[in-house]
């Protein structure tokens, strides 16, 4: 074997290694049937009530802006423009938690009007966080006064787990749910300088959930 | 350095750092933010609001000298909500000069209504690294008080504000603290319009008004 094998045969590792590793698992459950017309709007929105995460909202972006690309693009609203329309009726302790809670909300002319405006068919919440389960190792970092060198290796465990709930506007039903996991391991190996090998665990979980949402419409 | 969660924490406590070096261990931050008119049925009301000279330049200033002394300028911004909040609840907003020594309005040259007068309580903030989960989380104690045309106080109650925000990439604690302020303030909005009529002396003065 010679030295082009080897660099052939180890390139693959290498570059699979660079980016980390992640699987992502998703379920769906469909109440009922979905009947998105052209024209017809979907808003995204974060679940933002827990007292001890909160869904960030690059994730709600990144859904949102995935829905919104490529050639079944599906028309979403930004989440900050959706909110700030309907100050204060969407903030973290105001949002409606259920289809009752919204039906009751709807009954409010002017909340009506700006859906209406909207031609909103759609209410996606998303609830859920990407986290750290677990980190390994250690990096030691020392200081002179020309340059900072690191040496050591650090690798942690990410875990992304979220659930949306499709609310229908105009037929006041919940009619189904997806959850998007997917699971992860970085890697940070320090020779003078932290090289980070990133999985991408939120944007996996991400794309899943946004493939999963346009089948499911 | 011990690498603890992630590299987003890493690369925060590199920032950390540094920042201590150069600014000897201070930050400022002047919270700036949209704050939208809420869609409510306004009220056929003149009101003026009050802002004391302690409200409209409120400071927090860290005292605790183990902590980060951050400097967190709110009193502009909360100004702006509370401007925006007032005229989208009410037909009329005056801003009215203040005080007197007793605590009684001072008359706006335009009849009022109502008077509004907030007032900052208690002001609290928690960075990541002083809790055990990723964000940044802020609280603001509210003084609200409603006195009527004559200067009268009609109601007070406390309220209080939380906002927070997760870390998020690459963004500085400047950037989310403000981030964590504004939502605080948009708290405090939204209790507002929420809670106003179920205050129940205002509610029972918007029935007397109802029925002359």
């Amino acid at each position: 074997m010679n030295i082009k094998s080897i660099f052939y045969c180890l390139m693959p590792l290498f570059i699979n290694c660079l980016s980390g590793c992640s699987t992502v698992t998703i379920d769906q459950v469909k109440f009922s049937n979905s009947d998105l017309q052209e024209g017809d709007s979907v808003v995204v929105l974060g679940r933002r009530s827990s007292g001890d995460y909160e869904t960030e909202p690059e994730l709600i972006s990144c859904v949102g802006k995935s829905l919104g690309s490529g050639s079944d693009a599906i028309n979403v609203i930004p989440e900050q423009e959706f909110v700030d329309r309907l100050y204060p009726w969407f903030e973290s302790r105001t949002a409606p938690k259920s289809i009752r809670d919204l039906q009751r909300l709807l009954n409010y002319d002017k909340v009506h009007q700006i859906f209406d405006d909207y031609n909103i068919h759609y209410i996606v919440w998303i609830d859920g966080i990407t986290e750290t389960t677990k980190s390994h190792g250690s990096i030691s970092c020392g200081m002179s006064a020309t340059v900072v060198s690191c040496f050591g290796f650090g690798s942690w465990d990410e875990r992304a787990k979220y659930e949306a709930s499709i609310w229908d506007y105009r037929t006041n039903k919940n009619i189904g749910k997806i959850s998007s996991q997917a699971d992860g391991t970085s890697y940070v190996p320090a020779i003078v300088i932290p090289v980070p090998l990133l999985a991408a665990v939120q944007s996996n979980a991400c794309s899943a959930m946004a493939d999963q949402l346009k089948t499911f419409f | 350095m011990q690498v603890h969660n992630n590299i987003k924490h890493f690369f925060t406590g590199l920032t950390a750092v540094m920042l201590i070096c150069l600014t000897g261990c201070s930050s400022s931050v002047e919270v700036a933010g949209k704050f939208p008119k809420p869609v409510t049925n306004q009220y056929p009301f003149k009101i003026g609001v009050i802002y004391d000279d302690a409200f409209k330049q409120y400071e927090y200033i860290e005292q605790d000298e183990d902590r980060v002394q951050w400097q967190i300028a709110i009193g502009k911004a909360q100004v702006e909500l509370f401007n925006t909040v007032l005229a989208g609840m009410f037909a009329e907003l005056h801003k009215a000069p203040g005080v007197s020594d007793q605590g009684v309005p001072i008359a706006t040259d335009e009849k009022v209504d109502l008077y509004f007068r907030p007032t900052v309580e208690e002001f609290q903030y928690n960075v990541p690294l002083e809790t055990k989960v990723d964000m940044f989380e802020v609280w603001i104690k509210y003084h609200l008080r409603v006195y009527d045309q004559d200067g009268k106080l009609l109601a007070d109650w406390i309220q209080t504000a939380y906002g927070k925000t997760p870390t998020e990439t690459f963004q500085t604690e400047k950037g989310a603290l403000n981030d964590a302020m504004v939502v605080a303030l948009r708290d405090i909005g939204a209790s507002v319009v929420l809670r106003f009529p179920h205050i129940p002396e205002i509610k029972a003065w918007l029935s007397k008004q109802k029925k002359a």
